[in-house]
């Protein structure tokens, strides 16, 4: 035992000269399998950490594992059947609202609960709250608010928060009691814990903060929420398993069937009880209706009847009154008319009495004139009739006397003149006539003739003058006596009407004496009629205006009688009336006010008639199933990268160890020559191996986890509302990896030497030949080989003459080369989901949420607002609603945003629909829905294909026509056509989404605020905040692939370090052979170098391209169900590890360079060992 | 020729080996003339290959002066004694020192590349008679092949200096002779400055002086006026 032991501890002590004499080597085994080990087990302690430092913080404020909401609420009977339940650790009774806040014009929904109290069940608060300043409320009207709002509202302790009075159609006082309360106290609440507060059905939707208040300021009688402790919690450590998971289902699936029969209870006893009271009440308020309105139209009815009878009766009165009236204005213009007929007749009487007395003067003076004229006229006829005869006589004695005998002797006279003539013609007739016949004669005949002729004519000229004288004489003659026969006519006519006419004027004055005489007695007749009628006819109108006044005065009293009798009448009708219409408005109130309670208590009744509970578990809380999701996206990365190390440190350690063995041939040869057995000998090079990985393991595990898992979850902390971060151990990964590193460089140290142990010591102990040059391919092809630089042929030769180094170097900085491609390719990716979300495809500014009461002329009216609003470049009224989208084969149900355009013009301005490859533009039509890629990738459907979607309760089968490139949110997008089409329901317009234009003078709040003032508007969401909180989230995230990059540099340079020191060592004999031959110390690190240079150069390329596969695989395993990472490294990050690569291949070069310096000629020349 | 082409004075080498120091050249002094083949013999750890580094620039001395061609090494730095051992002096090991990835031309080449001055690699391998093996790895050729090379190599620089460290002593003896012959011809034909070291005091015949050290010291610096050649040479 003793010789055996001394034996032992002189390999120990000549293992423990080897670790200190090399110790270069040593350190390089320890770091790598400290980097490994410790980057294993601190990734892998991280997600344990999480959940630890998550469930530690669930235990210690109580979590509730089961919370239960009802339609109808609970009562103290239902917490009492809960508590009796044999899984349930603790029930608290409570409540729970949704509010509606104002603040800056900006409307926030609230979620409200009641303070965490003991019960009787539970002696902790369930959801206990940390409180973070304050106090917790003491009176009614004092509030504690969470402190992530309160740093962003500006609300401070003290100030005082108003609820809107109004809220989801409900009067805000029905559910607590008053509308303002105090702040006093900032807390945490478990059920948050991350920035979400999950979705409301009030507002925008969206919950912006929670609060509480004592449990007596919450108005209903029945508890709104019970929240409930259970034995998935105590008795199952690990809060965030799959047995957690499963044993809360079940007792889910319990709490469901429990439910059901205090549902049917509750309709049994509450319900059936209030519904019996209802009917009853009903049926009392439809009696008493029926009596009250009978009542009421009986009475109208009297009451329309002696109004008629009231309007007849007077009607006639004064009909008669106005008859009488009519009567008397008759009579009294009767009496006029007679009246003036009277005068009229007195006048007229008179006139024509004095007319007749006129006309008999005037006829008598007439009769006087007439005969004086008579006598005048008789006397100057006579007298004319004696001239006339006077001359007459005088005439016919001249005419017979003197004139008839002158003319009767001038007669004579010429009737003798006339015979002569005749004569005195005859013979001149007798002369021409003989001279004619001498005619032959000649001229003087001729004169003669003419003398003749002459004669002759004169002759018979006075001839007939003559016979002119004559003719006239006698004619004269024969005129006067007619003259005077007519004379003597005329003369005795006048005498015979002289005497007709004076005959005739003497009657006719006779008659005219006559005449006059009858006038003058008609005349004295007239007078005396005249005078009678003036007498009688003033008797007559004496009477009738007797009468007239006696009528007058007998109508005033009528209309009189009449006037009071209405008067009267009317007040009594009016008072009556009064009454009447008070009485009907009493009842008419009554019995609204009746059946108002009696529908309340109806709409009441039929809510309570759905009754059903709602049953609730951790994973609902919002951000709460994330929280186990981030964990394992660590653990995720764990599970890459850290194999991925090991493997490396694996390489190296082989290396590292093949080397070491090499380097004591000469040694092994010795002792196995002295007889030690090959498992002496292999044990130093094991043990050797074996400490440096026992001791890197440990405190490359202690540095590893004590620090990575902090950092990390303290990173995903800035998201999550989490303690500071506890210590979880993950002891297995610790474990396993220290073994697996320590295993590794066993199996590694024994395989190294295994080789050399198997050749004879005699073998060993001759100096190994060197690797033989060989030629290589390159050398052929003259035309590159010759023009190659020397040092250039020796690299490319070297490169290939050891294939296990250049494959080990070429792996080692590939990987790291593709470790920091990775972190920054998941960093571009990270925030790539940012700029390309709101900078390419995200380019609305803003969503109005609009009231859903609006009727549509009043959106029509909103709509022109906008439309006409020139600090918008487009606006778009939209249908937006959630819903949930899932496939027969994957049941989950990813949550969706449908959004459906009313125009298609618009909706294209406002929303980018296009393929992430080729960015074509995808067309929206009428038979089915575009969806965010993400929703494809996750299900892996492709268009053309069917989805089951869930919108407003119920499900459909939607073809999927497209998937347009999206990263944040699952999107889908569907025409109003074939969402009418699909639900069979109208669609209703509940938001308006819109871009403001780039020269708009106002900013999205204030444009905001001018909107905001219109009721149909509730809220404003800004895209602006939302790219703040996206950026916010991507930002932790920067961190974790620092990290990463870090362990890659880290990697890097061990790997590189090691390698070239190795390759240095290998090859001190020929770098002290060219340092002999006058190689200048940059020359010598030039020969060594190009080699590491050239195989950095061949790692970080072959890097770059595993970088990309690895970054897929990593963005793969981390991504979530609602964000599509982008997948896109750009040449930036390439760049960058490439250069890195370089960077800690430089350093390691130059650390490197040192040591290549200080190996000495003389030691590496001496000989060989 | 130079007479005193290569002189020591007074120079000290010493080595600490922990507490010990172990003092390799001990106030070494001597001289070479130019064209010499000279012969430096002792037992091992006489302290003639430390004499040998530091002449050849790989090693520095402690106290003392070397001057080589009249230009003074001792007190050179670094990068000085890079070139010094670049221009001026050629090294033949007893382990040859090739590099085993470069045919025996171009370990010639890695030689020649360097210098100002030098032999074609061809010309260099043929005059040490491997016209036929030029494109041969070490690992290819025997060792006397190999050592030829490694002569080669060192004369392609045109060193002022060429300096061999027990080039025999990994040779069978025939092998041995003809390298020792190449380097006697070398000399007396190209008149190289040869300086030889050697525990085989069998050889000293062959050399114009034969320098003999036994603990860091010069016993003795004897100029031997009529070298044999080295086939009548026997040991």
């Amino acid at each position: 035992m003793s010789h055996r032991h001394k034996k032992q501890s002189a390999l120990i002590k000549n293992t423990l000269r080897e670790i200190l004499r090399t110790k270069s080597r040593f350190i390089a085994i320890f770091a790598i399998i400290g980097i490994s080990v410790g980057f294993f087990a601190g990734l892998k302690s991280a997600t344990p950490s999480m959940k630890k430092t998550a469930m530690d913080y669930f235990d210690s404020n109580n979590l509730m594992d089961i919370s239960l909401l009802s339609t109808v609420g609970f009562d103290d009977d239902d917490i009492e059947e809960l508590s009796k339940l044999d899984f349930v650790d603790g029930v608290m009774p409570g409540y729970s609202s949704e509010m509606i806040v104002t603040r800056d014009n900006i409307d926030f929904v609230v979620k409200l609960y009641s303070l965490p109290t003991k019960t009787k069940t539970n002696k902790k608060p369930i959801n206990d709250l940390i409180l973070k300043d304050g106090r917790l409320p003491k009176s009614e009207d004092e509030c504690v608010i969470e402190s992530y709002f309160l740093g962003m509202s500006g609300y401070k302790i003290g100030d005082t928060i108003t609820f809107s009075p109004s809220v989801g159609g409900r009067e805000t006082t029905s559910i607590i009691k008053g509308l303002e309360y105090k702040i006093v106290g900032v807390v945490d609440s478990p059920l948050y814990l991350t920035y979400l507060r999950g979705n409301s059905t009030i507002g925008d939707g969206t919950i912006t903060f929670y609060m509480f208040l004592p449990n007596e300021a919450f108005a209903t009688e029945r508890y709104t929420a019970v929240f409930m402790r259970t034995k998935a919690s105590s008795t199952i450590e690990n809060e965030l398993s799959k047995a957690y998971s499963d044993m809360i289902s079940d007792e889910k699936d319990f709490l469901k069937s429990f439910s059901t029969d205090r549902v049917k209870r509750f309709n049994e006893t509450t319900l059936s009880d209030a519904k019996q009271k209802l009917s009853d009440a009903e049926k009392e308020y439809n009696e008493k209706k029926t009596e009250a309105l009978d009542k009421l139209s009986s009475g109208v009815k009297e009451m329309k009847e002696g109004e008629n009878e009231f309007y007849s009766k007077i009607g006639d009165a004064q009909k008669a009154l106005d008859d009488g009236e009519k009567e008397l204005e008759e009579g009294k213009e009767q009496l006029e008319q007679g009246q003036k007929d009277y005068l009229n007749g007195i006048e007229e009487g008179k006139k024509k009495l004095t007319e007749g007395q006129t006309q008999y003067d005037e006829g008598v003076a007439a009769y006087n004139a007439a005969k004086l004229e008579y006598d005048i006229q008789i006397e100057q006829a006579e007298k004319k009739l004696a001239s006339a005869k006077s001359e007459f006589d005088m005439q016919y004695q001249i005419f017979y006397s003197s004139t008839k005998p002158s003319a009767d002797t001038k007669l004579m006279l010429l009737k003798s003149a006339i015979d002569v003539c005749n004569s005195t013609i005859d013979r001149t007739e007798a002369k021409l006539r003989e001279l004619k016949s001498k005619s032959i004669i000649g001229s003087i005949l001729e004169s003669s003739i003419k003398e003749q002729e002459q004669k002759l004519a004169d002759a018979r000229k006075e001839l007939d003058e003559y016979q002119k004288q004559y003719d006239e004489g006698t004619a004269q003659l024969k005129e006067g006596e007619e003259k005077l026969a007519e004379a003597k006519k005329q003369l005795e006519d006048a005498q015979a009407e002289f005497d007709e006419k004076k005959a005739e004027g003497a009657r006719k004055l006779g008659e005219a004496k006559s005449q006059l005489d009858a006038a003058a007695g008609q005349l004295a007749n007239g007078r005396l009629e005249y005078e009678t009628g003036i007498s009688t006819g003033l008797l007559q109108l004496q009477a009738a205006q007797t009468k007239i006044t006696e009528g007058e005065k007998k109508l005033t009293e009528g209309k009189q009688e009449l006037t009071d009798q209405k008067h009267k009448t009317m007040l009594q009708l009016k008072e009556g009336r009064e009454k009447l219409a008070k009485g009907l408005y009493e009842a008419h109130v009554k019995l609204d006010d009746a059946e108002k309670k009696i529908n309340k208590a109806k709409d009441d009744l039929d809510a309570l008639d759905n009754a059903k509970w709602y049953v609730f578990d951790r994973d609902d809380n919002p951000g709460y199933s994330g929280l186990s999701e981030d964990a394992d996206r660590v653990d995720n990365v764990s599970k890459v990268f850290p194999i991925f190390f090991l493997l490396i440190a694996g390489l190296v350690c082989f290396t590292t160890m093949a080397r070491m063995v090499e380097e004591h041939r000469t040694e092994t040869g010795t002792l196995k020559a002295l007889g030690y057995s090959n498992m002496s000998i292999a044990f130093k090079y094991v043990v050797y191996g074996c400490t440096a990985a026992l001791l890197g393991s440990v405190a490359g595990g202690a540095l590893g986890v004590t620090t990575l898992p902090l950092i990390i979850v303290d990173t995903y902390g800035i998201m999550y509302t989490l303690p500071p971060s506890e210590l979880a151990v993950h002891w297995s990964s610790l474990i396993i990896s220290s073994l697996a590193g320590i295993g590794c460089i066993c199996i590694v140290s024994l395989m190294s030497c295994f080789k050399d142990l198997m050749l004879y010591p005699a073998t060993l102990m001759r100096p190994k030949a060197p690797k033989p040059g060989k030629r290589i391919l390159l050398e052929y092809i003259k035309p590159v080989w010759n023009h190659m630089s020397f040092t250039s042929k020796v690299t490319a030769r070297n490169l290939f003459r050891y294939k296990a180094r250049f494959f080990m170097t070429v792996v080692g900085v590939a990987g790291c080369t593709a470790l920091i491609v990775a972190g920054f390719g998941l960093r571009d990716s990270t925030t790539g989901i940012a700029d390309k979300q709101f900078g390419n495809l995200t380019i609305y500014d803003q969503i109005y949420s609009l009231s859903t009461s609006g009727t549509s002329e009043e959106k029509a009216y909103l709509m022109s607002r906008f439309h006409a609003d020139e600090r918008f470049e487009s606006t778009l009224l939209s249908y937006m609603g959630w819903g949930t989208i899932g496939t027969d084969e994957s049941p989950t149900k990813q949550t969706i945003r449908f959004m459906v355009g009313e125009n298609q013009k618009d909706f294209e301005k406002m929303f980018i629909l296009r393929d992430r490859k080729t960015h074509a533009p995808l067309e929206l039509s009428n038979d089915g829905i575009i969806v965010s890629e993400r929703v494809c990738e996750t299900y892996g459907v492709k268009p053309g294909e069917t989805m089951k979607v869930r919108l407003e309760d119920e499900d459909y089968e939607c073809k999927i026509l497209g998937m347009t490139e999206n990263y944040a949110g699952i999107l889908g997008y569907m025409s109003p056509e074939y969402y009418e089409s699909l639900t069979g329901n109208k669609l209703k317009y509940n938001v308006v989404f819109t871009r403001i234009a780039e020269d708009s003078p106002d900013d999205d709040r204030t444009i905001a605020n001018d909107y905001m003032k219109d009721d149909d508007v509730i809220t404003v969401t800004s895209m602006r905040d939302q790219i703040d909180t996206m950026m916010d989230m991507m930002k932790s995230l920067d961190f974790i692939i620092f990290v990463i990059i870090c362990c890659a540099g880290l990697l890097a340079i061990v790997v590189l370090y090691n390698l070239t020191n190795i390759n240095i060592s290998e090859r001190v004999r020929e770098i002290a052979t060219i340092k002999v031959l006058g190689f200048y110390s940059l020359e010598t690190a030039n020969f060594v170098y190009r080699e590491g240079i050239t195989l950095t150069l061949i790692g970080s390329l072959a890097g770059l391209a595993l970088g990309n596969v690895f970054t897929t695989f990593i963005i793969e395993s981390i991504q979530m169900d609602n964000v599509m990472f982008v997948k896109e490294i750009s040449f930036l990050s390439y760049l960058y590890a490439f250069i890195l690569t370089f960077v800690f291949s430089l350093v390691v070069n130059f650390m490197m360079y040192f040591k290549m310096k200080k190996i000495s000629m003389v030691e590496s020349l001496k000989s060989i060992e | 020729m130079q007479k005193d082409f290569v002189k020591f004075e007074n120079v000290y080498k010493r080595y600490k080996m922990g507490e010990v120091t172990i003092t390799a050249a001990d106030g070494v002094s001597f001289s070479v003339d130019e064209g010499e083949f000279a012969v430096v013999v002792g037992l091992s750890g006489a302290g003639k290959t430390t004499v040998l580094n530091i002449l050849g620039g790989i090693d520095c001395c402690d106290e003392g002066k070397i001057i080589v061609g009249g230009k003074d090494i001792s007190n050179l730095n670094q990068h000085d004694l890079a070139s010094y051992r670049r221009y001026d002096i050629g090294f033949v090991f007893q382990f040859y020192n090739l590099i085993p990835n470069l045919t025996a031309r171009e370990n010639v080449e890695l030689a020649t590349q360097i210098c100002r001055e030098s032999l074609d690699a061809d010309l260099a391998l043929d005059s040490v008679g491997l016209s036929e093996r030029k494109n041969n790895f070490p690992s290819q050729l025997s060792g006397g092949e190999q050592q030829r090379v490694s002569i080669a190599r060192a004369l392609a620089k045109k060193p002022k200096l060429l300096l061999c460290d027990e080039p025999t002593g990994a040779l069978d003896y025939n092998t041995g002779k003809s390298i020792l012959k190449l380097l006697q011809n070398k000399c007396h034909e190209d008149g190289m400055t040869v300086i030889l070291i050697t525990h085989n005091s069998a050889i000293t015949p062959m050399a114009n002086r034969v320098i003999r050290m036994r603990s860091g010291k010069v016993i003795s610096n004897v100029v031997n006026p009529s070298p044999l050649p080295v086939e009548q040479i026997e040991w």
